[in-house]
């Protein structure tokens, strides 16, 4: 009665088994280097 | 189970389930919260609730869906599985929390309705670096919804088991969408390697501890036997090799069937609890009745029918012993 619950459960599995892990990977390939703040020039932070 | 809607009825073990998992999700939420407030001391409030909340869910639903799997390869962690529903309901709550404050931060304060912003705010569906990441994370919490909305055994009765679990599937396209919304989403702005590395632990766990199960069903479902022409019994197993009071299971003609041993009879049954599908074969006999290891779902093991007051009925097969070996006839002597 439930075999072809199970046959879909693993078909899904093998699928995500493949998809996720490339996502995954994939996103963390495409990631930009985050802008960073340069340090404030020095002889502006000067005050009189 | 009824056809009619009954309130949870609580038990020990549900209230202890439940004080578990709430001391585990305030002491999460509050480590997290403080820590990170420690660690980041410009964080606004907003901003660690959502990240605590959406942390916690998406734990949690990792926590959700490897439960089944590990009690197919390993019984002993079937107390989880018993209470497994208020732990999927307490995953939406956590992300809905999520999405709630999300919603509130990032969409509500423009002139534009949240949801609408939501939705269209972002629409650089051809780049993956600034995919729309936000509609993945709300479609996954729908599907998480409709599965909350109907945990209650009253819909598991409407719909069928088999629909039900057909409909409680749609929780491995969430968990894809989910994954999809975190690599996509904050893992492109946090380049902290302890993020991706407990991401993509969770993902392999996930994936290994389903295959494996998997696997493991899907051997026993390809198991081919050979049925005696003659009287249409088919050879399953020898006697000794069934433990008493527990059961042998067999796939036959593409069912499973339970062959228990109690008390010096054999009793043939369909191996599909009527409750949740469970596998009554892995389960034990109390008290004269087969029990369910999922939620303790009990049957007869002469009659296949549950004792009075409840009506629940399972399929039933001719058994015999020849000379200490073992045979089922897979026609089925009684319908559930």
């Amino acid at each position: 009665m439930i075999q072809p619950l199970r046959k879909t459960h693993r078909l899904i599995f093998i699928a995500l088994a493949v998809l996720l892990p490339l996502l995954f990977i994939a996103a963390l390939a495409v990631r930009k280097p985050m802008p960073v703040n340069q340090p404030f020039p020095a002889q502006l932070l000067k005050t009189k | 189970m009824s056809q009619h809607y009954r309130a949870i009825s609580w038990n020990p073990q549900k209230r202890r389930y439940d004080l578990v998992m709430a001391a585990g999700l305030v002491s999460y939420l509050a480590l997290f919260v403080g820590v990170s407030a420690f660690a980041n001391p410009n964080a606004t409030i907003e901003t660690l609730l959502i990240r605590a909340f959406g942390t916690v869910a998406l734990l949690l639903l990792h926590v959700v869906l490897v439960i089944g799997p590990l009690c197919r390869l390993q019984p002993r962690f079937l107390p989880l599985l018993y209470n497994r529903r208020h732990l999927g309901v307490t995953t939406f709550v956590m992300g809905l929390a999520h999405g709630g404050f999300a919603l509130f931060q990032f969409h509500a304060l423009g002139d534009a309705n949240p949801l609408v912003s939501l939705l269209i705010s972002n629409r650089r569906f051809d780049s993956l670096a600034n995919f729309p990441f936000q509609p993945l994370g709300f479609i996954a919490l729908v599907i998480l919804f409709l599965m909350a909305a109907t945990s209650h055994d009253f819909w598991l009765k409407q719909l069928s088991p088999r629909a039900w679990k057909r409909l409680h599937m749609s929780v491995y396209a969430a968990y894809a969408l989910l994954i999809a919304h975190v690599a996509l989403g904050v893992l492109q702005a946090e380049t902290n390697p302890l993020l991706a590395g407990a991401l993509a632990t969770g993902l392999a766990a996930v994936l290994i501890v389903h295959l494996l199960a998997a696997q493991r069903e899907h051997a026993l479902d390809i198991e081919r036997r050979e049925a005696s022409i003659e009287s249409g019994f088919v050879e399953v197993c020898r006697l000794g090799e069934i433990p008493e009071k527990r059961a042998r299971v067999v796939s036959l003609n593409g069912e499973r069937i339970a062959v228990f041993k109690h008390d010096g009879k054999l009793s043939a049954l369909s191996n599909v609890c009527q409750h949740q599908n469970g596998p009554l074969g892995e389960g034990r006999i109390i008290d004269g009745c087969i029990t369910c290891p999922w939620h303790g779902y009990q049957y007869v093991p002469e009659t296949g029918a549950s004792p009075p007051p409840f009506n629940e009925r399972v399929t039933t097969y001719r058994v015999k012993l020849v000379d200490g070996v073992v045979y089922v006839n897979p026609e089925p002597v009684a319908q559930a």
